[in-house]
């Protein structure tokens, strides 16, 4: 014989079971949603990654957004390869950076938020580089192997040209300065000059000394000059 | 950029005819994106017309290179240094230009070790038709170019803005870069007479 069970006796520790599970439900659910706003609303170690957001924009250019045809392959080829080396650019800023950061984080100079934001920027980073991988595989065969070299040697020429430029532009301020002096400089020596119209002697010998480097360049500009 | 399905649209056209990318002419455009679009179109171009790329339209890898490019400037630096040899040094420094230039347009994926070893030698002979046409600002500009292109093993190019800008007066900026030299090439002789040289007249001063 079944004994006949007393369900208002139950009533209680039954009740007592969905109290305590819905509390802990509910405190979870909570608990996790206001983390990942938290985390969410951690700033991005980055800047929005432009090259990226372009390659991707490529992809999504559809014909009714003005491009008659879909965007050609090689178009698409230069923009990986743009996303690549900006790419590597953060990848060195964050090889950089871990060193530093997991230092300070020790000896608690900085809070847990920035430790991690880094950590999030590192776990994107590995996924974004998966990901041009994946997509050079797919627009070229194989190319997933050499497209970092390529876009290493790029970024390292992008940076030889800059500098070049950087230091070739001076060419012309450093010119309009040279022609002043030299004015300057020939004025100050037809002074001289006057001033020692008697003596016949070289013109640079009274002068003091100091001025005997100034005076030789452009004796020598008239020279070449004749 | 939090997950990889995530991107912002960016404002961008294509231009069916030259396949060249532009801004949206009716949003605005921020100038990161105009300055970054510009580069994607120089970049797409050198890949379409670039010799050196495989049919299969990307760049391959920077070792081997095409050597016709390097035998060019080669051709252009050699040409340069026979010239300057025989006087004749504006022709000089037109060839040295020219080798300049050619360097700069190699392609951006082949070597930079390559660019950097050919800019600092034609930045360097440059220097020095500069300075044979006492043009000392530009010889001085050329030479720092050159060692900044390439810091070792550049012991003239260090002596040649050296004596360019003990040319101009300019002597504790000549001394301070002599020495700088120094420290790099270490006790490189004509630097050490140069830096002589620099010293004696700072004294006179």
């Amino acid at each position: 014989m079944i004994p006949e069970i007393d369900w208002k006796g139950l009533l209680l520790p039954f009740a007592y079971v969905i109290v305590l599970g819905g509390a802990l439900m509910t405190f979870s659910t909570i608990y996790r949603k206001r983390k990942a706003a938290q985390s969410a609303n951690l700033e991005p170690w980055f800047s929005p990654h432009l090259q990226r957001n372009i390659y991707l924009s490529l992809l999504h250019l559809s014909p009714e957004d003005g491009g008659e045809k879909r965007v050609p392959d090689s178009v698409l080829k230069a923009a990986l390869l743009r996303r690549a080396v900006e790419d590597l650019h953060r990848l060195v800023q964050i090889r950089s950076a871990k060193q530093a950061c997991s230092t300070l984080l020790q000896r608690g100079s900085v809070g847990n938020d920035l430790w991690k934001r880094f950590q999030r920027a590192e776990k994107e980073m590995e996924e974004e580089l998966r990901d041009v991988v994946t997509e050079a595989n797919a627009l070229a065969p194989n190319w997933g192997q050499t497209i970092f070299q390529s876009a290493n040697e790029m970024a390292i020429n992008y940076k030889v040209r800059n500098h070049v430029d950087d230091f070739q532009v001076q060419a012309r301020a450093e010119r309009e300065w040279w022609d002043k002096r030299r004015k300057q400089i020939r004025s100050e020596f037809m002074k001289e000059l006057d001033d020692e119209t008697e003596t016949t002697e070289t013109p640079n010998k009274p002068a003091s000394d100091d001025e005997a480097v100034l005076v030789d360049t452009p004796r020598l500009k008239k020279a070449v000059r004749k | 950029m939090s997950d990889l399905t995530h991107f912002d649209m960016q404002p961008i056209l294509m231009d069916p005819k030259s396949k060249a990318i532009t801004t949206d002419p009716n949003t605005k455009a921020s100038r990161a994106l105009t300055a970054e679009l510009e580069l994607l179109n120089t970049l797409h171009r050198a890949l379409v017309t670039s010799d050196s790329v495989p049919p299969s339209g990307v760049p391959p890898p920077p070792v081997p290179v095409n050597p016709k490019r390097g035998a060019n400037i080669t051709k252009l630096r050699d040409n340069g240094n026979a010239e300057y040899r025989k006087g004749r040094y504006a022709e000089a420094q037109k060839l040295y230009t020219l080798g300049i230039q050619m360097a700069l347009g190699r392609p951006l994926w082949e070597p930079s070790a390559l660019v950097r070893e050919e800019l600092s030698g034609l930045y360097s002979n440059r220097a020095q038709t500069h300075m044979a046409l006492q043009n000392w600002p530009e010889g001085a500009v050329d030479a720092e170019t050159s060692v900044e292109v390439k810091k070792i093993g550049n012991a003239k190019a260090w002596w040649r803005r050296g004596k360019c800008l003990l040319e101009m007066g300019r002597l504790d900026e000549a001394a301070s870069w002599v020495r700088g030299g120094l420290e790099v090439e270490g006790e490189e002789g004509e630097l050490v007479a140069l830096l002589k040289e620099i010293e004696a007249k700072r004294e006179a001063h």
